[in-house]
């Protein structure tokens, strides 16, 4: 993608000269204001998309100058620079649409990870523009189709054609409409008209699109009638039930027999599904990427344990090859634990329940994890005297989602390892349940974290954790009827307690 | 007297693999799960060359590279770097090869021969 200009305001000159020579090697075209006043005159000028400003300045600062360019510009990006312990502010120009913040001292990569966000923002509205455009070059076409077509004689100053031109609209996923000089809409989609519903000679575009009685202060409509040509704007939408859709509108002329503007033609896409999609995408990305990284650490498992059993039948090492079969085993369980991962987010997979001894299934969870505990120094205490019986139960899923805990504490370990790490893992038979609990003496989560851990894709280790792992677990739980639930403090560790029912 | 590699790796199954590997090939080896581990170990064992993992928990290889390269009794020592990062992505210019997980044996077995015989 092409690198668009970006305006950088500071009041310190030293600032705005490192910004703009790295900037600069990046491959954006750089201009520089030292204050917000003079900020605002550059963008006038310029209208650069992006704008990267300090929040503390002298005179007006940062968050003044980024309403003032929201109210120029809705769609300039404009990120935010904050000292430590601004995060109020911070907060609160993200409320003001900011699109994002960064602290200082600047780190590149927190830089560019905003800049990336801003860019794929424009080029998100940059898509939904052409998308519009297109659909507007679409229904001009059909109409003239229509219109061309032997016995329907159709003009645009004739309300019966409208009403066949609907026939078109109707088919288009996304609300169109149109509507005359007093604001009132004369034809309206099927989608338009299920999430509006009616009363289109009675009421006017605003009290239908957003439950006001004003009509809206920037109103494409009223510009287009005005000056004949096309605008756009974003806006929320409010249906009857309630429901707000943030959308694009997207405004053109229509024309009567004698070239008079009598109507205007609106279109609405939602985007909040674009951009819903888009971070759907970025999110399954990252997953992905961190899916494959783990598989590369086990498959280099798995040649070492295919290497040793090799080379220990070679020697005549029997201990040897036994050890290399066994981490051949406990590679392919890992790697078929992956998998079923992947496949039980892709796709709903039925639970495959038998009948599995509880002691045998603890030994066997605990084996994936005892040697890299026991790597990591990490203390291991199996607390099975009290599991005994049947349960049934999918082992292979279940397995997985008890793995994944585990490893989870271990993570939490590893990450504080003054204090001699030490996980438990308790199982227990009980009346008529069966007790897993998996309790650490790592870092802890806080509330935040806490409140998260079991959605999809959250994850608290960046780039090491797919966000998968917790998620999947509490599903495969869910779906044995089970409960799952975690106590922790930040700082003291935490406690992972699974019930399955008999 | 063997020449001896030190293994830095937080993957027990690695590390058995690569000591089991090395030994095989009349190397001495010794290991460690992390970079704070690892310098311990240099210390102690005094070890010809380093297969050094990248993504460890604790800290990361590249930290302890750093320290490495600027401590003079230990910066030239050979690296090689055994990790799944693209080699793209790092900072570390001074080593003597980097392979991605899943590596090839033979290639590092080759690549350790050269550089320490």
């Amino acid at each position: 993608m092409k690198k668009p200009p970006i305006l950088i305001v500071d009041d310190e000159p030293d600032i705005r000269e490192v910004l703009s020579i790295t900037l600069t090697d990046a491959g954006y075209t750089v201009y520089t204001a030292e204050s917000g006043a003079s900020a605002l005159e550059v963008f006038r000028e310029i209208n650069p998309p992006i704008v990267l400003t300090d929040i503390k300045m002298p005179g007006m600062d940062g968050i003044e100058l980024l309403e003032r360019i929201k109210d120029e510009n809705p769609d300039a990006e404009v990120i935010m620079i904050t000292g430590h312990g601004d995060m109020d502010v911070a907060i609160k120009s993200l409320q003001q649409d900011a699109t994002d913040f960064i602290t200082k001292p600047i780190n590149d990569h927190a830089m560019e990870a905003a800049l990336k966000k801003a860019r794929e923002r424009i080029e998100v509205r940059e898509k939904m523009r052409r998308y519009t455009e297109n659909l507007e070059s679409m229904i001009l076409e059909k109409s003239r189709e229509l219109s061309s077509s032997p016995g329907q004689q159709l003009s645009a100053g004739n309300d019966r054609a409208a009403l066949s031109e609907t026939a078109v609209f109707d088919e288009l996923p996304c609300f169109i409409a149109i509507l005359n000089r007093q604001f009132y809409f004369t034809t309206a989609n099927r989608w338009f008209k299920e999430n509006f519903n009616g009363e289109l000679e009675t009421k006017r575009c605003y009290q239908i699109c957003k439950q006001i009685d004003e009509p809206c202060k920037q109103c494409p409509a009223a510009a287009t009638f005005g000056d004949g040509q096309p605008h756009e704007a974003k806006s929320d939408f409010t249906t009857v039930q309630g429901h707000q859709y943030p959308v694009l509108v997207w405004t053109s002329p229509l024309r009567n027999a004698e070239g008079i503007i009598h109507r205007v033609l609106i279109m609405a896409t939602p985007f909040d599904r674009l951009t819903d999609l888009q971070d759907h995408l970025s999110s399954l990305g990252l997953m992905v990427g961190s899916v494959s990284h783990g598989l590369k650490g086990l498959l280099t498992g798995l040649d070492g344990g295919m290497y040793m059993l090799d080379s220990g039948l070679e020697k005549d090492d029997t201990s040897q090859a036994r050890e290399g079969l066994q981490v051949v085993k406990s590679m392919t369980e890992r790697i078929r634990n992956m998998v079923l991962d992947l496949l039980f987010y892709a796709k709903k997979r039925e639970l495959k329940k038998q009948p599995v001894n509880v002691a045998d299934f603890a030994e066997d969870v605990a084996e994936v994890v005892a040697a890299k505990l026991n790597w990591q120094h990490i203390k291991f205490d199996r607390d099975f005297q009290k599991a005994s019986g049947e349960i049934s139960v999918d082992p292979a899923m279940l397995r997985s989602a008890l793995v994944n805990i585990l490893e989870n504490a271990m993570d939490a370990c590893m990450t504080d390892k003054e204090k001699s790490p030490k996980i438990t893992f308790r199982v227990e038979t009980q009346n008529d349940q069966t007790l897993f609990e998996i309790k650490d003496n790592g870092i802890g989560m806080d509330e935040e974290t806490l409140k998260n851990i079991f959605t999809l894709f959250f994850s608290s280790k960046g780039k090491q954790g797919t966000g998968l792992g917790l998620f999947i677990a509490n599903k495969v739980v869910t779906e044995h009827n089970g409960e799952i639930r975690v106590d922790s403090k930040k700082g003291k560790g935490s406690t992972f307690t699974i019930k399955i029912p008999r | 007297m063997a020449k001896k590699i030190l293994i830095i790796d937080d993957d027990p199954y690695t590390v058995k693999y690569l000591e089991t590997l090395f030994q095989d090939n009349g190397y001495d080896t010794c290991s460690a799960a992390d970079g704070v581990e690892g310098y311990d170990v240099l210390r102690a064992e005094q070890p010809d060359l380093i297969t050094l993992d990248l993504e460890m928990p604790q800290e990361w290889g590249t930290r302890f590279y750093r320290k490495l390269s600027k401590d003079p009794e230990y910066k030239n020592l050979p690296i090689i770097v055994i990790s799944g990062m693209p080699s793209s992505h790092l900072a570390i210019k001074k080593i003597v090869a980097h392979l991605s997980k899943p590596f090839d044996p033979k290639e590092l077995l080759g690549i350790v021969r050269n550089t320490i015989g």
